[in-house]
């Protein structure tokens, strides 16, 4: 790599560790003007500083404002790389994730959501007050290979049971695996509901996909 | 602690009151945050009961009436204060009550700036609340613990701004955040007190981002806790006690201690720093009440009502040397859907497992 690729994709990294939006958009420029593979610059870059971010957050160093900051300086970032992408980066695996019908708390999906991009999953956001039957829906027409629900509170948790029902009554059960997170649920609830996985927090979420789709 | 059962020696108000000085009352009191729940005592819809004080005031009592808890907490929801700063609520018909997450007050970092003073007193949300503290206070207040509520000024503005801007301006506009949290103080002061004045015994703070689930301890500290403390010596200063409650992961208990001083936590985690609930018995235990800490979904809606009863012996053996100091509750609201005979499980633990010798 030559110094001044590296030192663009540190600066990257770094811009994102940094939560400084501005420098990373005029360093995305950069990377283009410069003819760079925006690629390696979302891999070495981009990615490599939300990871950063990542684990600074589970070291405590870094808390949920700090973590919001950094992601949207990832994305100000692939707003301007994406456009240009030529090769697609290797994909782990496709997931569809939304806030369960009824309930409209989303910071925790949302946090989910950008540490599982992070990690190189594809990641549908259907957003918050989602019915199960387009959990369903959405997970086979993206043809992804994990459903991750979320919630809040105790009045929407059954709303998650429907998803897996639904995709028992469709003959489909065994093409999806089915995760479950958010204030309320437990791992006994996501056992008796018939999901594949729970987690306590984001950066566990991420493990969870990662050992489903192995 | 005893497994047999004495007679009921105390009033509720007694055992709580006793328990909150670090003095064995005649059993661990049981006040498990019933609250938007006792709706279904009186058959009303969810939607009724938060919007019409005199019917929630009828349906706590009920409640209590029916199953037996030692204090009151009057928690309507947490968009009390915002929607009388001008957010908009929805009122699901049998659900919590929320903010129009599509509409917030404040859609930016110049809009903190329409946060003005608002009087509790001639207010509608935060004035039906003093007066559920009034009429709770009236009917049972000489024998039962009322507990007031109000909801931190970060997390009323929280309701008016969203959790995500209201984090992020946390960093980009730090100084219109604090001037909006300092106004939402000056209203809070004279709620906190207000609630006190219509006959509460004491109002609980929830400060719920003052955990490190959410925060670091230093930007709780300069964006909230001084103005807790504002708060809670308004409640003092009007003769009540000051609680606190935070379902938060990892709370900051010293912090919470340095500003805001309260007599009892309620939580539903082991403070941060403490990797178990006996940690937390042994380090904690003895310096502030805890009210707490069975998992309310799991104990409302998956428990049977003996899993229940053994759960709660559980966490009243883990706080047994504690010299009373230990109020047996829900780590946050008992489930508005919940089994309602958990709340009696819950009581028949305190009876059964918690008589003091």
């Amino acid at each position: 790599m030559s110094t001044g690729k590296e030192q663009l994709l540190q600066g990257l990294d770094t811009a994102v560790v940094e939560m400084d939006e501005e420098l990373v958009v005029k360093l995305a420029n950069q990377v283009i003007d410069e003819g760079i593979d925006p690629f390696e610059a979302i891999d070495q870059g981009l990615s490599k500083g939300m990871e950063r971010a990542g684990q600074l957050f589970e070291e405590e160093e870094y808390f949920i404002p700090e973590l919001l900051m950094c992601s949207d300086a990832m994305y100000a970032g692939l707003d301007v790389l994406k456009p240009h992408l030529k090769t697609t980066r290797e994909k782990k695996g496709t997931v569809v994730i939304g806030v369960i019908q009824g309930d409209t708390h989303d910071i925790g999906k949302n946090l989910v959501k950008i540490m599982l991009e992070t990690s190189g999953f594809d990641v549908t956001d259907l957003g918050r007050d989602i019915p199960p039957a387009r959990f369903v829906e959405t997970a086979i027409e993206q043809n992804a290979q994990i459903i991750a629900l979320s919630t809040l509170m105790t009045t929407t948790m059954d709303g998650m049971q429907e998803v897996v029902q639904l995709l028992i009554n469709q003959g489909i059960r065994d093409k999806f695996k089915v995760i479950v997170g958010g204030g309320p649920i437990s791992p006994g609830f996501a056992t008796r509901i018939g999901a594949d996985g729970y987690a306590t927090n984001a950066a566990e979420a991420v493990k969870l996909a990662k050992r489903l789709v192995a | 602690m005893a497994e047999t059962r004495k007679s009921e020696e105390m009033t509720s108000l007694e055992r709580i009151s006793t328990a909150l000085s670090y003095q064995k009352p005649d059993r661990v009191p049981v006040a498990p945050l019933l609250c938007g729940a006792s709706h279904r005592v009186l058959g009303i819809s969810y939607d009724t009961w938060s919007k019409d004080g005199a019917l929630a005031t009828k349906s706590l009592l009920a409640a209590q009436e029916l199953l037996g808890f030692d204090a009151f907490v009057t928690l309507v929801d947490l968009s009390v204060e915002a929607a009388d700063f001008g957010q908009k609520v929805i009122y699901p018909k049998s659900s919590t009550a929320y903010p129009d997450y599509n509409d917030y007050f404040i859609k930016n970092g110049d809009d903190y700036r329409k946060i003005v003073y608002v009087d509790p007193l001639k207010s509608q949300r935060m004035k039906s609340v003093i007066d559920i503290c009034h009429g709770l206070a009236q009917a049972r207040g000489h024998d039962t613990g009322v507990i007031g509520f109000i909801y931190g000024p970060l997390g009323v503005l929280s309701q008016i701004r969203g959790h995500e801007d209201l984090f992020k301006d946390l960093i980009r506009h730090p100084d219109r955040v604090l001037e909006a949290v300092e106004i939402i103080t000056q209203v809070l002061v004279e709620y906190a007190a207000a609630q006190i004045r219509a006959g509460a015994h004491s109002v609980c703070i929830d400060p719920l981002y003052s955990s490190a689930s959410i925060l670091k301890k230093e930007t709780w500290e300069k964006f909230e806790g001084p103005f807790c403390k504002r708060i809670a010596d308004s409640i003092r200063d009007a003769g009540g006690l000051v609680t606190m409650h935070n379902c938060g992961n990892g709370v900051y208990f010293d912090a919470i201690i340095k500003w805001i001083n309260p007599v009892a936590i309620s939580h539903a985690h082991p403070a941060y720093g403490c990797n178990s609930w006996e940690e937390h018995a042994a380090v904690w235990g003895n310096k502030v009440v805890s009210m707490g800490y069975a998992d309310p979904a799991t104990i409302g809606i998956e428990m049977t009502p003996d899993e229940v009863i053994e759960e709660c012996r559980k966490e009243i053996e883990i706080f047994s040397g504690t010299n009373g100091g230990f109020i047996l509750s829900t780590g946050c609201e008992f489930p508005p859907n919940g089994n309602l005979l958990s709340v009696t499980a819950m009581v028949k633990a305190g009876k059964v497992h918690g008589t003091y010798q």
